[in-house]
């Protein structure tokens, strides 16, 4: 099965740093990658490169196979982009937030409203839906900001460490839209820290340390390379670069 | 299908008609500022003066000799003279203890009897105003003296008044004799409304760019179905439409306020805006409104937190209210070289708008010199908004932005 997301050789300096280092991946439809690293890894900085936020000194990216960096609108109309740091307009209420975000994804008003609906249903934003964001509860924010990530129905869902300040009752709602996401044939790349996320959600694994990619397979792959018990102790193993 | 620019120009005039300090900054500050502010500040000076003219002075008289010469005359109302020793005078003025110090020489009788010149000196300080108040006393009463003794020299000789001063200069202000509206009006637009031109556009231009930063609804947009440059005019549409109702509110208020009159003390300040000096002004300030937005972007697109972005912006501000101060100086008139000066012209075609001088070429040199301008700063906030700094900052700041602007950003995006 050809990969929505696709990254090749990707490479992104800072200054003198080479903080991406030939990184490559794929993520076929109906699964989820997870791509771990200690700080300072180069996740954030891949998952920015893919969305075309930044631009790599070499390597490709492809969505559904449009080049981000060639038509990165195009390629942004397959994807839904979320981290902990995305934030709503306070003074819009989520209804005028997911037109505005539906609009600008070319979606008609028609197929717009039924997407509000549906995902007004899905994530239960009925009693809030008509608040403004600033008078929002940061699990009806999470919720809102969930729904305008994916308010095209993207092909591909990027989401770079989005449970990192949520409480376990916010984080359940991302857990949940990822398995939506993965039951409804979806590629999801998902950055994490949270070991028993990854375990509990991702079909794959990517190790990253130091901008590259220094182990990849399942859970139980991993851990068999790496000869330890728990993900946890795997992480420490490829972070911290023991044998 | 709207274009994503038009998308996001209604999404943030919702955004900005419903923030209350833009609110209060563009309309409610300029509606209440102007008629309070100028209101209170006659009503203000009108007390002040009042107060003055009846609090009692004293002032120190020094010498039997100067005692006999203010003695010619009724003491002025609420006021006490004092003997007193020159130095000790001296020190009480100082000390503020007193409001003047008079002395004439210790021969003024006898000099004025001798038809010489008697130089009678009053000690007073700028420090104080009663100190001021105390000089203005002085004045009519020595100027009273002088008139008698003068009277009494030239019936001495049968000479008429006209004898001493033949030729007599009566200046008459052709426009402002009787009315200082137009003259106040044309010293005070200028500086106050790109004072609030200014701050309509700093202040919304740091809140969409930094502003949107610090709270991580910039990254929402860059990853839609928008380009940089649709975030960007509708970002600079937002700024030029909000700055240029804030210019517009201001003029109107400042208009209206001037419109009842407005008295200063003594001076009568009426003044009328016609439609025809409205429609120049406005001509002036849109353009303004742009060159500013572009600006404003460019340099607040650079911030990384909205704290940030106002620190950046002081210089800013200051660098652009320079013109408007420099309007003021003596000299500084609206030609075809300054017309060619970006904001400097806007504050002379305002103040010549005001007393009546504006030509329609200065008009059309000003606007099409600001909107020259304007575009540069457009073309600037544009690369700033292609770049990778304004997307999340960054250390290397102006020189990444206008140069090698694809692969600079900073250590702290490596993550």
């Amino acid at each position: 099965m050809a990969a929505v997301i696709e990254v090749e050789g990707i490479v992104r300096d800072f200054g003198a740093t080479r903080a991406v280092d030939q990184v490559s991946f794929g993520v076929e439809p109906g699964e989820v990658v997870g791509l771990l690293g200690p700080n300072g890894a180069g996740k954030t900085t891949t998952l920015r490169v893919l969305a075309g936020l930044l631009t790599p000194a070499a390597g490709r990216t492809r969505i559904n196979g449009v080049d981000v960096q060639v038509e990165p609108l195009a390629a942004r109309r397959q994807l839904g982009f979320l981290t902990a740091s995305t934030g709503l307009y306070e003074r819009l209420t989520g209804r005028e937030m997911l037109q505005t975000f539906g609009r600008l994804q070319q979606l008609d008003e028609e197929t717009l409203a039924a997407r509000i609906a549906a995902l007004t249903d899905e994530l239960e934003l009925q009693g809030f839906l008509d608040k403004r964001c600033g008078a929002m509860s940061s699990g009806q924010k999470q919720r809102i900001n969930i729904a305008r990530a994916v308010v095209h129905d993207p092909l591909a869902y990027v989401l770079d460490e989005p449970t990192a300040t949520l409480d376990p009752l916010a984080s359940r709602d991302i857990l949940e839209l990822v398995q939506r996401a993965q039951a409804r044939n979806k590629a999801v790349l998902f950055s994490t820290h949270r070991m028993e996320e990854a375990e509990y959600l991702c079909t794959r694994l990517l190790f990253m340390r130091g901008g590259k990619v220094v182990a990849r397979g399942t859970s139980a792959e991993l851990l068999a390379q790496s000869g330890k018990q728990k993900l946890t102790d795997a992480f420490l193993h490829y972070a911290g670069g023991a044998a | 299908m709207r274009p994503a620019w038009r998308i996001l120009l209604g999404k943030e005039l919702l955004d900005v008609t419903r923030d209350r300090r833009t609110l209060v900054l563009t309309i409610l500050l300029p509606v209440l500022l102007y008629p309070g502010m100028l209101l209170v500040m006659g009503a203000i000076i009108s007390a002040g003066t009042q107060r003055l003219k009846n609090e009692p002075l004293t002032i120190a008289v020094v010498g039997p000799s100067t005692a006999a010469l203010l003695a010619r005359k009724p003491v002025p109302p609420k006021t006490t003279f004092e003997p007193k020793e020159r130095a000790q005078a001296e020190a009480l003025l100082r000390d503020q203890k007193l409001a003047a110090v008079v002395q004439a020489p210790a021969d003024a009788e006898a000099r004025l009897q001798a038809g010489q010149q008697v130089v009678v000196t009053v000690l007073y300080t700028k420090r104080f105003d009663r100190s001021v108040e105390a000089l203005d006393r002085m004045r009519p009463m020595l100027e009273s003296i002088n008139n008698d003794a003068l009277k009494v020299r030239l019936d001495a000789r049968g000479l008429e008044a006209g004898f001493v001063q033949p030729v007599k200069g009566e200046p008459v202000d052709l426009e402002f004799q009787k009315d200082l509206g137009p003259l106040i009006a044309s010293r005070l637009l200028p500086i106050i409304l790109l004072t609030m031109l200014i701050l309509g556009a700093l202040y919304p231009a740091v809140d969409l760019t930094a502003g949107e930063k610090e709270r991580g609804t910039l990254e929402t947009l860059l990853v839609s179905g928008a380009r940089p440059v649709d975030v960007m005019a509708a970002k600079y549409l937002t700024v030029s439409a909000v700055a240029v109702v804030t210019a517009l509110a201001n003029l109107l208020a400042m208009a209206a306020t001037f419109g009842f009159g407005i008295s200063l003390g003594p001076a009568n300040m009426t003044f009328q805006l016609h439609p025809g000096q409205v429609l120049t002004m406005l001509a002036c300030l849109v353009p303004a409104a742009l060159l500013l937005a572009g600006i404003s972007l460019t340099v607040a697109s650079t911030a990384r937190t909205f704290k940030e972005g106002q620190s950046l912006m002081s210089p800013v501000m200051l660098a652009c209210l320079a013109p408007a101060l420099l309007s003021q100086m003596p000299g500084v008139e609206l030609n075809s070289l300054t017309a060619l000066v970006p904001l400097l012209n806007v504050a002379l075609l305002i103040k010549a708008s005001v007393l009546g001088n504006a030509t329609a070429p200065q008009v059309l040199l000003t606007m099409g010199s600001v909107l020259v301008f304007a575009l540069i700063a457009l073309k600037l906030a544009a690369t700033a908004f292609n770049s990778e700094i304004f997307r999340f900052g960054g250390t290397e700041g102006w020189r990444a932005l206008f140069g090698r602007s694809k692969s600079s950003s900073t250590q702290s995006d490596q993550r």
